[in-house]
């Protein structure tokens, strides 16, 4: 036991432990941009790559590490992958440049990670691309820290070429401060003021015995402002929310009941919370056991007792508390002895009544 | 689920007549649902009451569970289902609270290293069950074997291990009862470790085999490879061995790079035959048999996948499972096929009759005693139910083994499992009742104590078709294997008292002895009082006390601490302790009793006056 234990600890230093010898724990690749997208020119831009043939425009071309340098799998490192896609928005071609995931060292084969990659080709950048839904966990069960980040660092970076090239365009929207007045409320007047949204997963949803029954029956709303956080959460967890954040920050609250886990127990190991996540615009928040408050019970007048909860800080400052953001759930649960995958999101837009007008 | 019940009842049945006298299966009809208190007993419940793993005030444990405390050096003893640490058994460490390693019967055992890594904990057997007499535990550290002897509760005998590195793995032999146990070698070295120069390619692992009752060598076996977990059958045959790195790799990449590695296998007639006919050499003071491939006919190498992992052999005898690790497969071996192979008869991967998949990381098998097994799979975190007969049915069925049938159920664990066990699972009476996942992760699942955090005990319910998480309990620094014993096997043994004769030193007369520079206070200690109320010592001089509990009634034990000279030692009833030491310093020192032991407790006290 206490080797595979070492094994793992390894991995997480890999690069300190192995800075001078053969990187073994890594995988490097050689590459050339027409492994993704095939033209006969390649003209650099700013991070990206344009690709012509016979001097017409066909694509797109860009490394993650110049994107989404700040999302990191399961080896604390960021898997750089070189993605391309064509003017319509459909990706062309996905290549892993380099990483060091565990997981395909012991147990996965370096196959089963091509073949989760080979899936995105011809997926759509403007539509978005989740795991559970348009990408699918099955070559890589087992490895769903792994999975969520590589869609994170593809999703979010063709995202953000896709609309520095102008084939998206996100609606300007005014930006509001938030209100930091407090009033006390009821759980009941807390929910009614719309702060929380929800998503259920019945029973029925994952193949269980129990129909409409929730499998998880999951909250959440922006915890940072004072009418909803210190109603919700207390006093003294609030506090203890205001003082871990750092100017810019943000945070959201997420609670549920039902045998369900939206946590799960990746973040355990890998520090990666992979089952969930926020998006704003062409923006991905994964959260880490670092950005991490654990809470079992919610504070307001009337509140139900809950089975898990969390509040997660998205260190950002390109986020903003004031503009629509969706919540993502990848809920992994088992049919018989098989892993399957949920996917579910909702959209969440912070009422009025807690901004400054 | 992958078994309809029909199939499942069929399976039950076939384990059922196969695994005893002591199974909860009768005539193919499943019960369940024993109560947590008191043995399990060949009588049939038709159905099940709830399986309670709560103990009342006033209520006694089913099991005791004999833990290996990892790198704290020590054993522990957890009451099962409660899951309450009752004792720890200070095995290679000090324990300043008992004074094991301060007082000089204990010093004598340590040898002044008290860094110790207790890994597994394996009873003495008569006929495949524990007879309840010992208990054995290595020390992958400093390469000891340790005997604590059940009446007592306590180490008493400690053996070196020359010749190897990394001890890993101990049986103990299961039939017909416990003459021999053995303990692997993990790392490979020079045998002698005389060269330092010497390439890695001529380092070996060494195999050894003990003697249970006088805890001397019997002998080691040479070999090429390394080895991990140990196993012996049950029917006083061989012992079995993982090995990872027949490679002799020095890194991670040289350790991983066969894509094939053994389960290896020792033939104990043939090692007594090759004892008598002298076919060793001495080598620092052991007799080393040669098992290198090609070198004798004492050793059988069955190719596993890759890095393999723990090896249990199931109640009924008929089967060595060993874990993947690195393969996601367990590959099941038919112990009855080994004489075959050993004689050439078949090919020894034909040992192999059925290598189904469990899990990203499995590491270790337990038993149900039903014919399922229940392995630990680290790298998904869960605990995985299968089939053994229908995986080996599921064999030439490649539909059904691509379907996975044999998978009787999956439970996520919290997190990260190392070994599992389950009640009485290394013996024939595997009783299928509780079993323990032993958790390398907790966070998140008890008060946050910073950033070194406790372990996460996970107690199973298996009486049913469905693994059930029943109770999560924190363990500290580190165990990682234990065994679950029923009460009634243990507790006939256990003592209240000592044998006053045991030690020699025995004090029946308080009282001061000088012989030269040295001299010896006899202490009797009866509640309230010791023996003398002050002793005179000269500076300098070599004082050794000897303290023999006199109190009769159990439970009364009494502490020997002197003030400003680090000793401290308990003394149970008619137990006796003695501890030496230079009177270095002089003036009025206080001696007094750090064991509650009376109302006057604080009372209990005399002076040691140092001129």
């Amino acid at each position: 036991m206490k080797k595979a234990l070492v094994l793992f600890i390894m991995f997480v230093f890999a690069s300190a432990a192995y800075a001078d010898k053969p990187k073994f724990l890594e995988h490097r690749y050689e590459y050339k941009l027409e492994d993704v997208l095939k033209a006969d020119k390649y003209e650099k831009k700013d991070r990206y790559w344009e690709a012509y043939i016979a001097g017409k425009l066909v694509g797109y071309i860009f490394l993650s590490k110049d994107w989404t340098a700040q999302h990191v799998g399961y080896s604390g490192k960021h898997m750089e992958t070189l993605v391309g896609f064509d003017t319509k928005g459909a990706i062309t071609g996905v290549k892993i440049v380099f990483h060091a995931e565990p997981i395909v060292l012991i147990g996965l084969k370096q196959d089963n990670y091509d073949n989760f990659i080979k899936q995105y080709i011809g997926k759509s950048v403007l539509q978005g691309m989740s795991v559970g839904n348009e990408i699918k966990m099955d070559a890589i069960t087992g490895a769903t820290v792994t999975a969520v980040v590589q869609n994170a660092i593809i999703a979010e970076g063709a995202k953000k070429v896709a609309a520095s090239a102008g084939l998206i365009k996100y609606a300007a929207q005014q930006s509001h401060k938030i209100s930091q007045k407090f009033e006390p409320l009821s759980w009941k007047e807390l929910m009614d003021t719309g702060a929380m949204k929800n998503i259920l997963i019945t029973k029925e949803d994952v193949g269980q015995q129990g129909g409409k029954d929730p499998y998880i029956d999951l909250s959440f709303g922006l915890a940072t402002p004072p009418a909803i956080g210190k109603n919700a959460l207390g006093e003294r967890t609030y506090a203890q929310l205001l003082q871990s954040l750092k100017e810019g920050d943000s945070a959201v609250f997420i609670f549920s009941n039902g045998p369900g886990s939206f946590k799960g127990s990746g973040f355990a190991r890998g520090g990666v919370f992979e089952r969930f996540h926020v998006e704003q615009d062409d923006r991905t928040y994964v959260f880490t056991d670092k950005d991490y408050i654990m809470f079992t019970e919610l504070a307001a007048n009337g509140a139900p007792t809950i089975k898990e909860g969390g509040i997660f800080i998205i260190r950002a400052k390109d986020f903003d508390q004031s503009k629509p953001f969706k919540l993502k759930l990848i809920i992994s649960y088992r049919i018989g002895v098989d892993s399957k995958f949920k996917a579910a999101a909702s959209d969440y837009k912070l009422p009025d009544k807690f901004m400054e007008q | 689920m992958s078994l309809d019940r029909r199939k499942f009842l069929k399976y039950m049945g076939v384990a059922g007549a196969a695994a005893g006298a002591s199974m909860l299966v009768s005539e193919g009809v499943k019960t369940k649902g024993k109560a947590a208190i008191g043995p399990t007993t060949a009588e049939a419940q038709t159905e099940a009451k709830e399986h309670r793993y709560e103990v009342k005030p006033g209520e006694l444990d089913a099991y005791y569970g004999f833990w290996s405390g990892g790198h704290s050096g020590e054993v522990r003893i957890i009451g099962v289902p409660s899951m309450r640490e009752i004792k720890r058994i200070p095995v290679f460490n000090i324990d300043v609270g008992t004074g094991y390693g301060v007082t000089n019967e204990t010093k004598a055992l340590l040898k002044g290293r008290f860094c110790g890594d207790t890994h597994h904990v394996h009873g003495s057997y008569n006929n495949g069950v524990y007879d309840g007499k010992y208990l054995f535990v290595n020390d992958k550290l400093n390469n000891r074997v340790a005997r604590i002897r059940t009446d007592y509760m306590e180490t008493d005998k400690i053996v070196d291990v020359p010749n190897i590195q990394g001890m890993h793995g101990l049986f103990t032999q299961r039939y017909p009862k416990t003459e021999w146990l053995v303990c692997n070698g993990e790392f490979q070295v020079p045998v002698p470790n005389t060269n330092p120069n010497q390439s890695p390619a001529d380092y070996n692992g060494v195999h050894t085999i003990i003697d249970a009752e006088k805890m001397e060598i019997v002998c080691q076996i040479l070999m090429d490879e390394n080895m991990d977990l140990a196993a012996t059958d049950y029917k006083g045959r061989y012992s079995m061995t993982t090995s990872y790195n027949p490679e002799k790799g020095v890194t991670v990449s040289e350790m991983l790079a066969f894509d094939e590695d053994f389960m290896l296998v020792f033939h104990w007639d043939r090692i007594r035959s090759a004892l008598k006919d002298g076919k060793y050499k001495m080598v620092n003071g052991v007799k080393m048999l040669d098992g290198r491939a090609g070198k004798s006919d004492l050793t059988l190498r069955i190719p596993v996948p890759k890095n393999p992992h723990g090896i249990n052999v199931s109640p009924d005898g008929k089967y060595a499972v060993c874990s993947g690790k690195v393969a996601p497969t367990c590959s099941v071996v038919e112990i009855d096929k080994i004489e075959d192979a050993f004689n050439g008869k078949i090919k020894p991967k034909e040992c192999i009759v059925a290598q189904p998949f469990i899990g990203l990381g499995p590491l270790h098998t337990t038993y149900d005693g039903r014919g399922n097994a229940i392995t630990s799979v680290f790298i998904d975190s869960t605990n995985v139910k299968w089939n053994i007969q229908k995986a080996i049915d599921n064999e030439k069925n490649p539909e059904e083994k691509k379907k996975n049938t044999h998978i009787v159920d999956v439970l996520d664990v919290t997190y990260q499992v190392g070994h599992i066990m389950a009640t009485m699972a290394e013996t024939k009476e595997a009783d299928g009742q509780w079993l323990v996942s032993l958790n390398k992760f907790s966070k998140d699942r008890f008060l946050n104590v910073g950033p070194l955090k406790n372990e996460c005990e996970q107690l199973v319910d298996i009486t049913g078709d469905k693994l059930k998480l029943v109770h999560d309990s924190a363990a500290y620094i580190e165990p990682h294997d234990c065994i679950m014993v029923r009460r009634d096997i243990i507790e006939k043994h256990v003592k209240d008292r000592y044998n006053m004769f045991d030690n020699p030193l025995a004090v029946t007369k308080a009282g001061v002895e000088r012989k030269g520079n040295k001299v010896t206070v006899k202490l009797t200690a009866n509640a309230p009082v010791f023996g003398l109320s002050e002793v005179h010592l000269k500076k300098g001089e070599e004082v050794t006390v000897i303290v023999t509990n006199h109190d009769e009634i159990s439970d009364l034990d009494h502490g020997f601490a002197l003030s400003a000279y680090n000793i401290n030692f308990v003394v149970a009833p008619f137990q006796t302790k003695s501890v030496t030491f230079t009177a270095d310093k002089p003036g009025v020192y206080w001696a007094y009793c750090t064991n509650f032991c009376h109302a006057l407790h604080l009372e209990m006290r005399m002076r040691f006056i140092i001129a």
